[in-house]
């Protein structure tokens, strides 16, 4: 009993890493640029797919680790320096449609270029197999997703609340207009956050490939889930993000377990409650 | 022109018409093409299989091209549904209404075929199955409209039942996807085992597009079941451990007998010839201690060859044209079912007989494990044991055997 308590604890921080590498970018982006980025899940598959083709053409996974989350935040900043940039005084309905057109072309571009089948990443040599937990056997690279979720959670949390980078984007997400008065390039914060948001996504894409293949439609799978978090957790923060992962995580694997039949039903449900009683979520601020 | 003139010609005219108008409109009708619908998971997690019936579309429509059926060519008209069941029908009414196809094949999932079949009587034309496994195609939702040349999920479960009567194995755990398919699946096979003295020790249906197995591969192993009994299609096939990162399976926790992931290849192993996807997965020791199935398998490797799904639109296509040719018609909707009721097909495998009473294709049932072999770049099936169609298929429009 105890065993399986912990096992499945387990398995809720492997998910609860994936999905905050995924929703504290799409959070960030929101309390920064007020964006509600439909296309962050296919910067996660985008993240795949590219860790995919790096692994093919080097043989090993650690350098997609390294190359894929830049070179996917670079393609998030083009973006908005290109496009959203111009439109963040329209109404939201342009940003929403302008984010889901920009999904539907990518995802649309991933196919042309590698079909419409999964594409494998063997997870390196040293992840491969399983350790001993006490009673428990566990694999070695779900250990490590739960260690990158909580590094990478550890990393953003330091640059936002401790370094001078994280006071200006702070300052901006709190407010934009007096942080420009005071000097701050917010157009440059506002094209540096998205394209990190944008690099989270592509390192969890990059991440969870090995568990689960590169293939068309995980973006939408994880962009749904990830939303549930950003609700849950609060819009804007990233320790609700971490919370909000957590109980998602902890929500389907144990629904999964415990109560399968109910097992899509209980995150929604907690979603539900959050929205009912405290509808900017537990960590975001009421406006 | 004066009237004499004038009525000349027009006898002229119609002479000329009267001997020559029904050669020109019998060779305008020659060149009519049959027309085949195909409203497959072309997109999506399940996309490989539209994928693969489409290429069996494609190389039949090319190989019959010369001779055509009844003079006739035949031409395949592709749309995707995504996987979707609604936009199945919509797909599918738009081949009918615009495209004027009078057959329907190459839809991939069950869920699909249910709600595209449920149409064809009011279309009046005819649904071949070639992949959908669903038991109650050819049961509570039968009709006349429909036929299966595939085998059904409780066709499989069938003869992944009688192998493993004989195996030592008495425990096993089934896992199925969450909907008609895999539950109609695991249900038969159920039913089956306990009828051969075996045990089921548990069940379950993860949703369709479960991004993480590990919570049912920890109840798997807590209960202690020594083979489980998997029905997932598509994407979820694909990431089921052992795709992913080794998750022990093995229900003894053995930790010491080294690879950890010699389980799950061995499980990869085993499959039921009729469908690319019933696997019954050993965990027993015993098994994974064999040196050939603890070799890993490369991850492009992971799935039978695409082959399984074309066959399976080829034969359906060979078929039809065989009973078109019968029926000396394409166009008459109901000599062709009348044709193809009670007739007979010789396939690679052995041979097919398309009962009356429910329209389910009785053919051999296969016991095959997924080998590796130097001269191919997948794994390739080897027969562990082939099982008469009398043995395999149920009772008509039952899902009950004799």
């Amino acid at each position: 009993m105890l065993f399986n308590l912990i096992e499945q604890l387990l398995n809720a921080l492997v998910l609860a890493g994936l999905l905050f590498l995924v929703s504290a970018g799409l959070s960030l982006v929101f309390g920064i640029l007020r964006v509600v980025n439909f296309a962050h899940g296919v910067f996660y598959m985008l993240g795949a797919y590219l860790g995919y083709t790096t692994v093919a053409v080097s043989g090993w996974f650690w350098p997609a680790l390294l190359v894929v989350p830049p070179i996917v935040g670079l393609v998030g900043a083009l973006l908005e320096a290109s496009t959203l940039r111009f439109i963040y005084r329209r109404p939201p309905i342009y940003q929403l449609l302008l984010t889901f057109g920009f999904a539907l072309i990518l995802e649309e571009s991933v196919r042309v270029l590698y079909g419409n089948t999964a594409k494998g990443i063997e997870p390196p040599q040293l992840l491969q197999g399983a350790v001993a937990l006490g009673s428990i056997v566990y694999p070695r690279y779900r250990l490590f997703l739960v260690v990158l979720g909580l590094v990478v959670g550890g990393v953003v949390w330091l640059l936002l609340q401790k370094t001078r980078a994280g006071l200006v984007i702070r300052a901006v997400a709190q407010n934009s207009e007096m942080a420009d008065c005071l000097g701050a390039d917010v157009a440059r914060v506002r094209t540096l956050v998205f394209g990190a948001a944008c690099a989270l996504a592509g390192l969890g894409g990059v991440a969870a490939a090995p568990m689960t293949t590169a293939y068309l439609g995980m973006g939408i799978g994880v962009i749904v889930d990830a939303f549930v978090v950003v609700v849950i957790g609060g819009l804007g923060s990233i320790g609700g993000s971490m919370v909000g992962s957590l109980i998602v995580g902890a929500a389907q694997t144990w629904g999964a377990f415990y109560l399968p039949e109910t097992a899509m039903v209980i995150m929604y449900a907690v979603m539900g409650a959050i929205l009912v009683f405290r509808p900017w979520g537990l960590f975001g601020e009421e406006e | 022109m004066r009237r004499r003139e004038f009525l000349t010609m027009a006898a002229v005219g119609g002479a000329v018409a009267g001997v020559g108008g029904p050669v020109f409109l019998r060779r305008a009708y020659a060149q009519t093409p049959i027309k085949i619908g195909m409203p497959a998971a072309l997109s999506g997690s399940n996309a490989q299989y539209g994928i693969q019936a489409r290429r069996a579309g494609e190389l039949f429509a090319k190989d019959i091209k010369a001779k055509g059926i009844l003079g006739r060519p035949v031409e395949f008209i592709y749309e995707d549904t995504g996987g979707d069941p609604a936009t199945a029908v919509r797909k599918a009414q738009k081949l009918v209404e615009k495209d004027g196809v009078k057959f329907l094949t190459g839809v991939a999932l069950s869920s699909e075929a249910l709600a595209v079949s449920a149409k064809c009587p009011e279309w009046k034309v005819v649904f071949m199955s070639t992949i959908n496994g669903a038991g109650s195609l050819t049961t509570k939702s039968f009709h006349r409209y429909f036929f299966r040349v595939n085998t059904s999920g409780p066709m499989g479960a069938r003869a992944v039942s009688l192998y493993l009567a004989e195996s030592p194995m008495k425990r096993f755990f089934g896992l199925g996807s969450d909907y008609a398919w895999g539950r109609d699946s695991v249900g038969s096979f159920s039913e089956q085992i306990t009828a051969a003295k075996k045990e089921v020790v548990g069940k379950d249906y993860p949703p369709v597009g479960t991004k993480d197995f590990a919570s049912y591969i920890a109840k798997i192993r807590q209960s202690k079941a020594e083979g489980v009994y998997l029905v997932l299609a598509g994407q979820d096939a694909t990431i089921f451990p052992p795709a992913g990162p080794p998750v022990r399976l093995d229900a003894r926790g053995e930790a010491d007998h080294g690879d950890p992931g010699a389980g799950e290849h061995e499980g990869r192993g085993r499959r039921h010839a009729g469908g690319d996807r019933q696997l019954a997965l050993s965990l027993h020791r015993r098994h994974a201690e064999e040196p050939r199935l603890r070799r890993p398998l490369s991850r492009d490797a992971r799935h039978l060859p695409g082959h399984v799904r074309r066959r399976d639109v080829r034969r359906a296509s060979e078929w039809l044209a065989q009973v078109i040719q019968k029926a000396g018609t394409a166009d008459d909707v109901e000599k062709v079912i009348d044709a193809w009721e009670d007739s007979s097909y010789e396939g690679l495998e052995g041979p097919f007989f398309m009962r009356k009473c429910d329209h389910q294709a009785v053919q051999p049932g296969f016991m095959v494990e997924a080998v590796k072999d130097p001269k191919y770049p997948h794994l390739i099936p080897k027969i562990l044991a082939t099982y008469p169609g009398d043995k395999v298929t149920p009772k008509c429009r039952t899902e009950e055997f004799s």
